[in-house]
Parts: structure tokens; C-alpha cells; sequence
């Protein structure tokens, strides 16, 4: 049995995370991920993918990258962007050299155990009725938080 | 009168008995309506197989019982000359080990979690065509979940002292755990948000080593108790108050001259057997019977009670000089 004074001691706790949420924001990034790139440079991996990714002349374009391009204008960041497969992109979003990965991922990923993944979007052009999700460094809640509420907004 | 074994319970056991089964039904009732609301909120699949399978773990305590229930109404027969009452022994068993693995369960997640410094991931939802993060949605959740258990807890601890029953003792331990964990995680999720990804993690270990003691104490009394120990209180803290009482009970007739007793506790009942050492080399019939009787009188808990006169007290019962 849990001793009396440690029990009693959760409870009152909770008004205070709460009296904290006030003053924070909440959900946060433990390593500070939208601070950094709002009014900087997002770091985002791709790998090719039919009309959502492809690469012409050392430039990334498609439907899904014309996406992550808005999304950067939308917190003032410019993209830089890195091509390469997908489980190498992880590994580097995982370690933190990288802020985002698309490239025609879908909602069944496996990737979900390893790192942060938004909702499945379906409307995106180019899909072909499947649904996309982006991933983005595990726990950095605000960012991905802010992301999923772009997407919301230009493709649900 | 409720039919118990070969007697009949008193009025308030069996009105405590009436509500231990009515709140063990409830118990069952919230965990199936937990499972079901709670696979809606939570995504990440790793963590929800371990909550499914603790929620469905915490159910053995009281499935134990209502089953256990069924049998200790059994009438003594030839072939089971005691009654049925150790089946709330067993039970108490099942509810420790089940206690054991649910603790061990979320130690083991948490702790794994911790040392390979998982970050929480917890997105958002969209509701109404409004985004809210998930989190505020858990939480939203997890108070009403949280609610029941804590009031479930006090109900079967009352309850366990009024019909000495360590099955529910064990149980109340489990809807303890239920309460806990669920608060564990609302702090967890809070601490997310507020970007302390260690919390989750960090509250249920805490937690968990809570569970875990309850679990390993029960299961040992359970062992303890199975293996014929002197009856305890409930709580297994000291030797139960009745063993004093029958001796004293025993000792004022006139024509006793020593007392031993032999007290165990089928989970719920005692069986008792008193060495008496009469003062004379004849006892009567009508002495023993009558004494067997006072003794019966003490408790709605004496079960079985035998008075073997003798010439003197085994070996172990034997007053230390």
C-alpha cells in the first residue's frame, strides 16, 4: 500500500499543473522544436514519392512538399530540404537533425513506436485515396500540434 | 438468515455480504465500461495493450469472489467435512498474484520507458472542425474513470473487516490500484503537455511500486494462510483478537486447568480446535459440549469448533515457562 501522506500528496497536485497550464503552453516541446524553427529554417527530410515528392534539378517539389512549403511560410521558416529513404530519414528525425519527413507515408506506419506521427490526412492531392500522415521528433507536442492544425485547416 | 456452510450468517454479514456481491457486480460493470471508453481515446497501441490487460487482470479479484460466494453457501458433506469455505482462501490467492502482475506489468512498462528516455508523443483531435490537443481530451476522460475505484476501495475495505474477508481485503487493494493509476496518468498527461515528458513515466513508477508491495503482501498471506498459520487480522498484522478470547472463554469454566489453542482462518471462517486439560480425570459430555458451544458463541466467524480434552497440551501450544 502506497504510505497515506504520498496518496494525499497527488491529489492536491493537480490544481497546481493546472495553475501551471495558465501560465505555460500547453502542449510544449521539451526541446523547444516550433520556437526554433518559427522565424527560422525547418529542416524537413523527403523521400521521392510519385506525384506527392519528386526532385527536378536539386529542387523538391510535389503535392505533398508544396504542402510543408505553406506550412513554413504560415510560421515564417524557410525549408531546407534533404532527400534520401525513409528509414534514414527517421533515424535522423529520431536523433533530432531533422524536423520533418514526408514522402507519401501513410497512416498504417510503422514508425509509430519510434517517433511522433500526425493524423492520417486523406485529401491530399496525388494521394490516391490513401491517408498521409508526416512525422516529426518524438514528444515535441506543440509542433506537431501546430502542424496537424495547418493541415486541418488547408486539406480535411 | 443467509445459509453459510452449516450455520447461518448473522444479520449484519449477511447484509454486508449482499452489498460486497452488489459492489464486486459494479466493480465487473465500471471495468467493462473503462475498457470500452477508454480504446476511443487512446492511440498509441503499445501502451493500450498493457492498460487492456491490466483492466481485464483487475477483474480476477472479483470474479474470485463471486464465485468463492457460491461455494461457501455449500452444507458440510462427507466429502467436504469442512465446508467450502477456503475456496475465499483461494480467491484471496488469485487477487495477490493478480495484484503481483498488474504491478509488475506497468513497473516494467514505466521503468522501460524511462531508461530509454521515450518522449510522449500526444497530438490533436479534431472535434467540430476545432483542433484540441488529445491530451486535454485524456484528461477529460480520466477524472469520471478515476472517481468510482476511490469510493469502490473504501466500500470493500469496510466491508473485508465486517466479514473478515481478505479476498476483499485484496480487492480493495485492486480498486485502490485502479483509482491510482488512473490518477498517475492524468498527471502523466498534464506533465506532457506542460513539456515534463518524464512525469508519465516518473508518477507511474511510483505508482506501480505501490501495486507491486500490495500484491507480494497479499499473495504471502495468502500462501501464509493456506499453509495453516495462526489466524490474523485482516490486515495480517497481528494474531487474530479471537485466539485470546477462546482462551480466556475456555480458562474461566471450572473445570478447566490449561488451554491451548489451534486457530485457522479458511479465508473468511476460523476452524478452531482447543486443547483443554481438565482438572479432574473425567470430563463430562455435557461440560465439553457446553464449552464448545460459549466458544461457538464468541463470533459469527467460529465456524467449526472442536473441544479435545487431554491429558496435556501439545507440545506447541504450551504456555512458555
Amino acid at each position: 500500500m502506497i504510505p497515506h501522506w504520498a496518496s494525499q500528496a497527488v491529489l492536491p497536485l493537480l490544481p497546481l499543473l493546472a495553475l501551471l497550464g495558465c501560465s505555460l503552453q500547453v502542449p510544449s516541446d521539451p526541446e523547444g522544436t516550433l520556437d526554433r524553427v518559427s522565424g527560422g529554417v525547418l529542416r524537413v527530410g523527403a523521400s521521392i514519392e510519385g506525384d506527392l515528392v519528386h526532385e527536378d534539378d536539386g529542387s523538391v517539389s510535389g503535392t505533398e512538399a508544396a504542402l510543408v512549403e505553406d506550412f513554413a511560410e504560415s510560421i515564417d521558416a524557410r525549408v531546407e530540404w534533404t532527400v534520401g529513404g525513409e528509414e534514414h530519414l527517421v533515424e535522423q528525425v529520431k536523433s533530432g537533425d531533422l524536423d520533418l519527413v514526408i514522402g507519401g507515408i501513410t497512416d498504417q506506419t510503422p514508425w509509430v513506436e519510434e517517433v511522433g506521427v500526425t493524423r492520417g490526412y486523406p485529401g491530399i492531392p496525388g494521394a490516391e485515396g490513401r491517408s498521409l500522415v508526416m512525422i516529426v521528433p518524438p514528444g515535441e507536442n506543440r509542433f506537431l500540434s501546430e502542424l496537424e492544425r495547418f493541415l486541418d485547416e488547408r486539406v480535411a | 438468515m443467509t445459509r453459510f456452510g452449516h450455520s447461518e450468517l448473522p444479520d449484519e454479514q449477511a447484509d454486508a455480504l449482499r452489498r460486497a456481491k452488489l459492489i464486486e457486480w459494479l466493480s465487473i460493470g465500471y471495468t467493462v465500461c473503462t475498457v470500452t471508453v477508454v480504446a476511443f481515446v487512446v492511440g498509441n497501441s503499445q501502451a493500450m495493450r498493457t492498460a487492456w490487460i491490466e483492466d481485464m487482470l483487475s477483474t480476477l479479484p472479483q470474479i474470485a469472489f463471486l464465485i468463492a460466494v457460491l461455494f461457501i453457501r455449500r452444507p458440510h458433506t462427507r466429502k467436504h467435512p469442512y465446508g467450502m469455505h477456503r475456496a475465499m482462501g483461494v480467491g484471496h490467492l488469485v487477487g495477490g498474484v493478480a495484484l503481483v502482475i498488474v504491478g509488475g506489468l506497468l513497473a516494467y512498462e514505466s521503468i522501460s520507458g524511462l531508461v530509454a528516455l521515450d518522449h510522449p508523443t500526444i497530438g490533436t483531435v479534431s472535434l467540430f472542425g476545432h483542433t484540441i490537443w488529445l491530451g486535454w481530451l485524456m484528461v477529460g476522460v480520466m477524472v469520471p474513470i478515476a472517481i468510482p475505484p476511490f469510493f469502490f476501495a473504501r466500500a470493500k475495505l469496510r466491508l473485508s473487516e465486517q466479514l473478515n474477508n481478505k479476498l476483499l481485503y485484496a480487492d480493495a487493494a485492486m480498486s485502490r490500484a485502479d483509482w491510482q493509476t488512473n490518477a498517475a496518468s492524468i498527471v502523466g498527461v498534464l506533465g506532457i503537455g506542460f513539456g515534463i515528458w518524464w512525469l508519465d513515466g516518473a508518477a507511474a513508477t511510483f505508482i506501480s511500486a505501490g501495486i507491486l508491495w500490495d500484491g507480494l503482501t497479499n499473495t504471502r498471506a495468502a500462501v501464509l494462510d493456506l499453509t495453516d498459520m495462526r489466524a490474523t487480522t485482516v490486515d495480517q498484522k497481528s494474531p487474530h483478537p479471537l485466539i485470546d478470547e477462546i482462551e480466556e472463554t475456555l480458562r474461566e469454566l471450572p473445570w478447566v486447568r490449561e488451554v491451548g489453542c489451534r486457530v485457522r482462518d479458511q479465508g473468511h471462517v476460523m476452524h478452531v480446535e482447543a486443547f483443554v486439560v481438565p482438572r479432574d480425570d473425567t470430563v463430562s459430555l455435557d461440560d465439553l459440549e457446553s464449552a464448545g458451544h460459549r466458544v461457538a458463541a464468541l463470533s459469527w466467524t467460529m465456524q467449526d469448533v472442536a473441544i479435545i480434552p487431554a491429558s496435556e497440551l501439545p507440545e506447541e501450544l504450551a504456555p512458555s515457562t
